[in-house]
């Protein structure tokens, strides 16, 4: 948990509400067709339950969040190029929408989906 | 690009066929790519993210110029072999989001082609398709109002053709317009667009290839940006590094039209008027462009008042600013480029001119300062510390300045000697001696030795009356410093300098070397000179500005 100030009183946004959103915005990154458990075990219980976090990890040092994801590429797209804008879009939407600062986000390519075979 | 577009087969031979072949299909990749980057600035201009994907022509382009480049020397006629190449440039070259997708498209298309000799309408409409295919299965939950709805739409539209009755060129007017079309309806699905008031960037850079192989194909230009429209922020006063005859003022003119614009018929009018016309729109307004001669600044004011109510104008004399420019170069120190390894030198300058002679000389580093200002060691070592190299000289050229100088060497890793040097002519003698790829001992051995051989004296107005090394001075006087000691004064220049060179015992010397400060003018100086030549008529007598604070005149004497 983490909060924000408030004249009224304080703040509390989950990591989770959090995770949601990068999630969210991951799968929405051209490139991204999934996103991966970072282990095995942990990744069937949450794809057992349908867990909008799977394979993000939240962090929060108090000023800034830090970003892990773990995510499936298409096969045939250049890796690099699509790591570097789904850690622009996750930046870009999570800063949007908590108005907190995103210090790091990186981007662990898990495995590649392959569609088509050239 | 390795041959100019014109100087290649012209596009017009091919509009009427109804095939094309792996050479043909490079050609329009090339047009594609020259018509992207003509209008790479007005798509980088529609943004509206912040973040993601700040600059999406210019990917888009660099995307392009790879999958060209690939292909660029390839004699292959086979076009799916010739797609596949394309494609595998465009995903090596794969720069942003945008880039990325379009790669995706090529990939597609290029399937679409597999074992396709020459292409017809039949097998370019299924290359289509296979390319929205490809696009989109890259992405979990596609956005629509992007680039993936460009390619959507146009892959429809080429579904829909007669294309038996069509030759290329026919196919490609349908393609641009279904294409315009898709571009045009964006910001009705993607909220974000409408807000910004933009179209989207990567549909655009998209539509922008299609449009560019349609014009090369009707033979239109593909080096005039389009004379279409821009968002409000693209269109602004700017700074031009040279500009043309003819393009004496800028003026900038915003305005709102009493009836809807017909912008041929103002592009035209215009372009009557002056050169680099760009028209921007946004909300009803627009804001005009455009470079005229001097006589005609006031024409393209009258012009716009006729159309409609004028609310800004902004009109900025080029010549003027190029002036300014000119003299900023002027006023650049130059300085030498060391690599790792050489031996560089750090300067302490007291003056602009002194500061570009060192440079000249070859210093690789000036740090400003001189009697009244000395500089800290900290800002030493910051030059010390920026230089490429751990070699370095430092010439304090005040004595004031020596010991700080001499404090740097116990802080920084860098081996760096520091010559003894009290004035500039005592530097400048050693900086002579420098040879960036020699050896530091040896290097450093001869500049301590030059800095004795030369006699430096310095002229300066008296701040108080004093009674000094047997001179008296009344305040106001001229005095005369000769290696830093007080040995003359006069009631004038004139008379101090002559003093000074007598008790430099420059009779014996060869060659004088003067330094004017910044408080002198050029009379005075040209008085000066000719005093000292008619006394030393066979010396060699050099004149530097200087611009040094406080001293009329810095002398070396050797």
């Amino acid at each position: 948990m983490k909060e924000g100030n408030n004249p009224l009183g304080n703040i509390f946004i989950s990591y989770r509400a959090i995770s949601t959103v990068a999630y969210q915005s991951a799968l929405q990154s051209y490139g991204v067709v999934g996103l991966a458990a970072k282990n095995l075990a942990k990744g069937l219980a949450q794809v057992l339950v349908k867990d909008p976090t799977l394979g993000v990890d939240v962090h929060f040092d108090n000023k800034t969040i830090q970003i892990d994801l773990y995510v499936i590429v298409e096969y045939g797209t250049r890796i690099k190029s699509v790591a570097g804008s789904v850690s622009d879009n996750v930046r870009y939407q999570v800063e949007r929408v908590f108005g907190l600062p995103v210090s790091q986000v990186n981007v662990h390519v898990r495995g590649l989906r392959i569609s088509n075979t050239d | 690009m390795d041959q100019p577009i014109s100087a290649m087969s012209n596009g017009r031979d091919l509009a009427k066929n109804r095939v094309i072949d792996g050479q043909e299909f490079k050609q329009l990749i090339e047009a594609g790519t020259t018509w992207l980057r003509t209008n790479q600035q007005i798509i980088n201009a529609l943004n509206v993210f912040p973040v993601p994907d700040g600059d999406t022509g210019t990917n888009m382009l660099l995307t392009m110029q790879a999958a060209y480049s690939e292909v660029s020397r390839s004699g292959e006629h086979n076009i799916g072999k010739m797609a596949h190449f394309v494609a595998q440039g465009a995903l090596m070259g794969a720069r942003g989001n945008s880039g990325v997708i379009l790669s995706q498209i090529w990939r597609g298309f290029a399937r679409g082609l597999d074992n396709i000799d020459t292409m017809d309408g039949h097998s370019f409409a299924h290359a289509l398709v296979e390319a929205r295919n490809t696009a989109y299965k890259g992405v979990v939950r596609p956005v629509e109002g992007t680039i993936l709805t460009v390619i959507k739409d146009t892959a429809a539209s080429a579904e829909k053709i007669d294309l038996d009755s069509k030759n290329i060129v026919d196919i490609f007017e349908v393609l641009v317009d279904a294409a315009d079309q898709s571009v045009k309806h964006t910001p009705e699905l993607l909220p974000i667009l409408k807000q910004a008031n933009v179209v989207d960037s990567g549909g655009k850079g998209l539509f922008t290839i299609l449009e560019g192989m349609l014009r090369y194909l009707k033979g239109q230009s593909l080096e005039t940006a389009l004379s279409g429209v821009q968002p409000l922020a693209a269109v602004g006063i700017e700074e031009f590094e040279e500009i043309e005859p003819g393009q004496d003022y800028e003026v900038v003119i915003d305005f709102q039209p009493n009836s809807p614009l017909n912008l041929d018929k103002f592009y035209s009018d215009l372009s009557e008027i002056g050169t680099s016309i760009q028209v921007g729109e946004g909300e009803g307004m627009y804001r005009l462009h455009i470079h005229v001669p001097t006589d005609k600044r006031y024409l393209p004011i009258d012009y716009t008042m006729g159309l409609g109510t004028i609310t800004k104008v902004a009109m900025e004399n080029l010549l003027a600013q190029m002036a300014n420019i000119e003299k900023e170069k002027e006023n650049k120190v130059p300085l030498a480029a060391v690599d790792a390894g050489q031996i560089a030198v750090v300067a302490v300058s007291p003056g602009h001119g002194i500061s570009r002679i060192f440079g000249s000389l070859g210093c690789a580093a000036i740090v400003e300062g001189g009697q009244t200002m000395n500089p800290s060691t900290e800002e030493i070592l910051r030059a010390i510390e920026n230089l490429p190299t751990d070699q370095v000289i430092i010439l304090p050229n005040n004595k004031n300045i020596i010991l700080a100088a001499q404090q740097t060497v116990n802080v920084t890793v860098k081996n760096v000697a520091v010559i003894p040097c009290s004035s500039v002519p005592q530097g400048l003698s050693a900086m002579l001696r420098l040879d960036p790829d020699g050896k530091m001992d040896r290097i450093v051995k001869e500049m301590n030795e030059a800095i004795k051989e030369v006699e430096s004296g310095e002229l300066t107005q008296a701040t108080r009356s004093i009674d000094l090394n047997g001179v008296h001075v009344e305040q106001g006087q001229v005095i005369a410093l000769l290696n830093d000691k007080l040995v003359y004064s006069a009631p004038n220049l004139e008379d101090a300098m002559l003093g000074l060179l007598e008790k430099a015992d420059t009779e014996s010397r060869e060659r004088i070397t003067l330094f004017s400060g910044a408080n002198i003018t050029r009379p005075e100086i040209n008085q000066i000179v000719d005093a000292i030549r008619r006394k030393y008529p066979s010396h060699e007598i050099e004149l530097h500005e200087g611009d040094q604070p406080y001293y009329q005149f810095i002398v070396s004497i050797e």
